[in-house]
């Protein structure tokens, strides 16, 4: 009881010193890394992992290595709970020193978006926000390495059909998606594809208060038995879609995941049921790795880390893929750092980094995580890389690779990011446009 | 013409070619409705004896589901994790009647109101610290809850049961029935009545109000407690289990803030009439997800004609 009354105070004046705090200041010798976290709400099972991740990595370069080239990063969370309007706030509050922005929402993504030009600070969502930032030119300031959702569903639909989209003619494929700007994205592209290939595209909603109680969408899977059944879900909505899917013997095999899809946590709920579910994913867990090792030596044993290690978080496909995020972010700041010769880069100098990251195999070897990101290059007019990714598949007890690297149709997937692209500029005009990039 | 068509027709020649299939859609809308009459419950509950709408009762479903699975994973066999939640569950209402109602007696109900907009706020950041933010399995084979299906073949079609979704009918139909009489035939029972009907009389009788408040917030939790399992059951247990109070406010709009038969009813007709609606005219008609707003729409029509509700009080103020 004394240890519980101690663990109330203790809370209690964490979150009223957290709500007093202001946002860490950014000094010479230091760089200030924000993060919009989420660990609290209807989110909280998948936001978790990833940002126990992103914050590990960052305390392993300061526990093993002293920071990054001498200079201390200062890693801090602002909790938006997956939510909009507290999203915008938490990027008003630590904009003021902050070198990036991760908004960690696709809805706060397109809150921020017009606000990264007037405030010139780099946004970095890593696999999601929105797709046609992937035009360096006209999203100067906004990244989203190394695939964007329009990557994802081109590499599901290539490897559901064989490598040959006309094979999917006259197939019905529905798209099971969180009601929110996030489940929404793959949209515009599957119209598309579907237009052209000849499959019915059947899009099915899931809202918020939805999420757990999923027996209407699964009654609609039933009467329409469509062939295949992809998935744009995220927090609750993913175990809610396994444990109906589970239960309405809709074939495993023929359900397939976006990347914010495949967590360990989700699968968990339904164990062997689940054997076969996929997911596409641009990083893999390689617990054996160099990097894991001293993740494990440095931050874990040290008692550094805040992951659970009772519900084996270590080995999740979420915790690790935190990590190569902060591992991308940290290459950017590094390429800015050796550029311009300076310790704290400034948001200016971090885009430059961010728009000539350089990940290709030998340089994730280096880093000591062999086989655990998708080798990718960024430039000015490329702020995606469109590095692909592998299938995972879940065997019952754990995500296993399945598959050899899948590419997207880029040829399919450009003209209609210009496009996207060229009518967000036009209704959000004056907007400026890059014109010294010339690729 | 054919948009009447689709509206006045089509729907019911569907019901007609796959009655199965309506006989599926009827039984996932009872089960829906069996679990929005039991969250609005916890809400009457407290409602009834005490004016205090209780904004925490979704975070007390969260609370109590991650308290049962929490003691479990220490190690300790269902059949004890599931009374030390019991006295855990005690123990937060005799905490809330202590350090948050009782200094509070006699004040404005927005403030009790505001008040249990800061338990909830407590509760989340309690809960995280303790349990964390992760998602849990429920404990369903553990407390002996049947995991199976019964596949039956009506009509040359399948209508395939969850023994654990119809566990929870038949526990929740045993609960409101303890429930009702409890609060109809025990003596405690007729104090949170009297409570409910006249604050000032029932005091001058001699009915304790702290006590009455610590055993109503005791069986909320409860019912709390029996709301997680169920839930936690069909997709896991994690602070998403909020959310579904939502659900309950539509119920309470149409049962009636005071009624626990309204409640019930509320639940069961809300539950069913909104997943017919969403599968023979949301989905084909209106792109799907009307179950978000359906629900509001229906207790909005009948406040336009009822604005106590099926089940509310009339009540009317001389002045």
């Amino acid at each position: 009881m004394k240890t519980l009354l101690k663990t109330a105070i203790l809370s209690s004046a964490l979150v009223l010193g957290a709500g007093f705090s202001e946002p860490a200041a950014a000094q010479d010798d230091s760089i200030y890394i924000p993060n919009l976290s989420y660990r609290t709400g209807p989110f909280a099972a998948t936001g978790t992992p990833l940002m126990n991740g992103q914050r590990d990595y960052i305390t392993l370069l300061n526990e093993r290595d002293g920071g990054l080239n001498g200079v201390k990063l200062v890693y801090d969370e602002c909790e938006t709970g997956y939510n909009t309007e507290k999203g915008v706030e938490c990027y008003e509050k630590t904009k003021a020193n902050a070198v990036v922005t991760q908004p960690w929402s696709t809805g706060i993504t397109l809150q921020v978006l017009p606000k990264s030009n007037v405030d010139e600070i780099p946004i970095l969502a890593p696999g999601y926000g929105f797709s046609p930032m992937a035009d360096g030119k006209v999203f100067q300031w906004a990244f989203n390495p190394p695939s964007s959702y329009w990557d994802g569903a081109s590499m599901i639909l290539r490897n559901i059909s064989d490598g040959n989209l006309d094979n999917l003619k006259d197939k019905k494929i529905a798209l099971l998606h969180l009601d929110h700007p996030y489940g929404k994205e793959p949209i515009p592209l599957l119209e598309a594809l579907a237009a052209k290939h000849g499959f019915t595209l059947l899009p099915i909603p899931v809202g918020l208060t939805e999420m757990q109680n999923q027996s209407a969408q699964w009654l609609q899977i039933r009467r329409e038995r469509p062939d295949f059944v992809l998935m744009w879900g995220w927090g609750a909505m993913n175990a809610g879609a396994l444990t109906e899917a589970v239960k309405t013997k809709y074939p495993m095999d023929q359900f397939v995941g976006i990347w914010w899809s495949g967590h360990d946590g989700d699968l968990k709920l339904v164990g062997e049921d689940g054997k076969g579910y996929r997911s596409v994913s641009w990083s893999v867990p390689n617990s054996e790795s160099p990097l894991m090792q001293d993740i494990k030596k440095y931050v874990v044993d040290t008692g550094k880390s805040l992951i659970n290690q009772g519900e084996g978080e270590f080995d999740w496909v979420f915790y690790q893929r935190g990590l190569m995020i902060s591992a991308i972010l940290v290459e950017g700041i590094n390429a800015a750092q050796e550029q311009f010769d300076v310790k704290s880069p400034n948001p200016e100098q971090l885009r430059w980094g961010l728009e000539n990251l350089n990940l290709d195999e030998a340089r994730i070897q280096a880093l000591g995580a062999e086989g655990m990101l998708v080798p990718f290059n960024t430039s000015c007019a490329d702020h995606t890389g469109h590095g692909g990714g592998w299938m995972l598949q879940w065997d019952g007890a754990k995500f296993v690779k399945a598959s050899e690297l899948l590419t997207p149709d880029r040829a399919a997937i450009e003209p209609l990011e210009d496009k996207e692209a060229q009518e967000y500029a036009s209704a959000n005009a004056p907007w400026p446009i890059n014109e010294e990039c010339k690729m | 013409m054919e948009f009447l068509d689709n509206i006045l027709v089509k729907p019911f020649a569907d019901m007609a070619a796959a009655p199965d299939f309506l006989l599926q859609v009827l039984w996932e809308g009872l089960v829906g409705g069996v679990l929005y009459a039991l969250i609005a419950l916890g809400f009457v509950l407290i409602y009834k004896s005490s004016r205090i709408f209780n904004f925490a009762q979704g975070i007390m479903v969260v609370f109590a589901a991650l308290t049962l699975v929490g003691l479990h994973e220490k190690g300790l066999p269902a059949f004890i994790a599931l009374p030390l939640t019991l006295v855990v569950m005690l123990v937060l209402a005799i905490t809330i009647e202590r350090v948050v109602l009782r200094p509070l007696v006699n004040q404005p109900d927005i403030i009790l109101f505001m008040a249990t907009i800061g338990i909830t706020l407590f509760l989340i950041g309690f809960g995280e610290l303790i349990f964390g933010g992760e998602n849990k399995v429920m404990i369903t084979k553990e407390l002996m809850i049947p995991t199976d299906s019964f596949v039956f073949e009506p009509f040359g079609g399948f209508v395939s049961i969850e023994q654990k979704d119809l566990t929870a009918v038949i526990g929740a139909m045993l609960l409101v029935a303890g429930l009702l009489v409890f609060l109809n035939k025990s003596k405690i029972g007729r104090a949170i009545r009297a409570l409910g009907d006249d604050h000032q009389a029932a005091l001058s009788v001699g009915i304790s109000l702290s006590t009455i408040w610590v055993i109503v917030w005791f069986i909320a939790g409860v019912i709390a407690l029996a709301t997680g399992i169920v839930w936690g059951a069909r997709a896991g247990v994690s602070f998403a289990l909020e959310v579904i109070a939502f659900k309950a406010l539509p119920v309470l709009m149409l049962g009636g803030l005071e009624s626990v038969m309204g409640a019930i009813i509320g639940g069961l007709a809300i539950g069913i009439l909104e997943k017919v609606f969403e599968i023979y005219w949301g989905q084909p008609l209106l792109g799907g997800n009307t179950e978000a707003w359906f629900a509001y729409m229906l207790a909005l029509l009948v406040l336009l004609f009822r604005p106590q509700g099926l089940f509310g009080e009339k009540i009317i103020e001389r002045v």
